[in-house]
């Protein structure tokens, strides 16, 4: 495994600390190390990376805030020691927490955290279903029966037309790059939608059969790039 | 506390706690020696920092200052002082102004800044114990 990161964390010696775990676990590339979330994102604007270790407290801005700005859905390691955060964690499907200072073995565990996810879930992007892996069995889903796709930390939920609701191992971003191009839109880092499903639009919340779907930022000229405005 | 596993003879300051320095670095005194270097640099920022907010009022900011520098103190080994910082952050939950936290706020600030000349020591120790060792 080669994992390419950067590292948001504004206190130097912290950072410096990081650096050396990623050099000396042979696994992590150190693309950058940033101060602030403006100079992190400036670098995330035209470069991707597998993962981030983010530190959430920060001149000036939450760490966070640099999540909900960038287009694409790295791993997330945070490196703080508040429990406050853990909503935010879940909803960000961050990998880990690493309280300050950790042990170089507490590091490697919060790497072997960062693994392609399981496949669970067969399908081309041109098929009209997918089967998914629960409960000990695969089940076919037609692309027309899913509402949308919500995300659980390390699981994913598929929300049915009928009301169902199937939790499979997998995440978001695995998952963007398997379903139906045609169908499906990645609207948050935590939601993919059936966009032939979206019953209305406001803000930054789509309406799928009573359900609120919250649209990011990065991902919202997107959406309206594919519904059929006239 | 002071406990040292290390092999060598390098003798840490009482405040230390050796074996969790061990169970960062383990023996190497050169990293270290460069942790100690890195964490001076930024101590005065870091108290200018609590300083400054606890002059101007701010409880939020000056919450957000001890939190700052709170690990600064696990890194050189000073857990006990870390452990200090952390039990003033819980203090700040609990009042609604720094009126009523002006002695645990100098109780803190005094020991940040004997940390600061306990750090500064154990730099210049480390300092003649590498330049003879490595």
């Amino acid at each position: 495994m080669s994992l390419s990161c950067i590292i948001v964390e504004d206190l130097q010696v912290a950072a410096n600390y990081l650096m050396n775990c990623c050099e000396k676990s042979g696994q992590v590339e150190v693309r950058g190390h940033f101060s602030n979330v403006s100079d992190a994102l400036s670098f995330l604007n035209s470069n991707t990376v597998d993962l981030i270790f983010l530190d959430v407290e920060m001149p000036g801005s939450n760490g966070f805030e640099l999540l909900d700005q960038i287009a694409f859905s790295p791993k997330v390691i945070l490196t703080t020691a508040k429990t406050e955060y853990a909503y935010n964690a879940f909803q960000y499907n961050v990998s880990d927490y690493l309280m300050k200072p950790f042990t170089y073995q507490r590091f490697m565990e919060a790497l072997q955290k960062i693994q392609p996810s399981k496949e669970t879930i067969s399908t081309n992007s041109a098929s009209d279903h997918i089967y998914i892996k629960t409960d000990g069995k695969l089940i076919r889903l037609n692309n027309d029966s899913i509402l949308y796709i919500e995300s659980m930390g390390d699981y994913v939920k598929f929300v049915t037309i009928d009301g169902k609701k199937y939790i499979t191992h997998n995440t978001i971003k695995n998952l963007e790059e398997k379903v139906s191009k045609q169908h499906f839109l990645k609207v948050h880092r935590s939601y993919i939608v059936n966009l032939h499903k979206i019953d209305d639009m406001r803000e930054n919340l789509l309406f799928i059969k009573g359900n609120e779907i919250p649209v990011s930022k990065a991902n919202k000229a997107d959406v309206f790039r594919r519904l059929n405005i006239v | 506390m002071n406990n040292l596993k290390a092999s060598n003879s390098f003798v840490f300051n009482e405040e230390i706690d050796t074996n969790y320095l061990f169970s960062l670095y383990g023996d190497d005194y050169i990293y270290l020696q460069e942790i100690f270097v890195t964490v001076l640099k930024d101590y005065e920022s870091l108290t200018d920092n609590i300083e400054y907010s606890y002059s101007s009022g701010n409880l939020a900011a000056l919450k957000a200052a001890v939190h700052k520098i709170k690990p600064v103190f696990g890194f050189v080994g000073l857990t006990s002082v870390q452990q200090e910082c952390q039990q003033f952050e819980n203090i700040c939950v609990n009042v609604a102004s720094l009126d009523v936290i002006t002695k645990d706020f100098e109780t803190l600030k005094n020991r940040i800044s004997q940390s600061k000349f306990v750090i500064e020591e154990e730099k210049k120790k480390l300092e003649i114990f590498n330049s003879h060792f490595s």
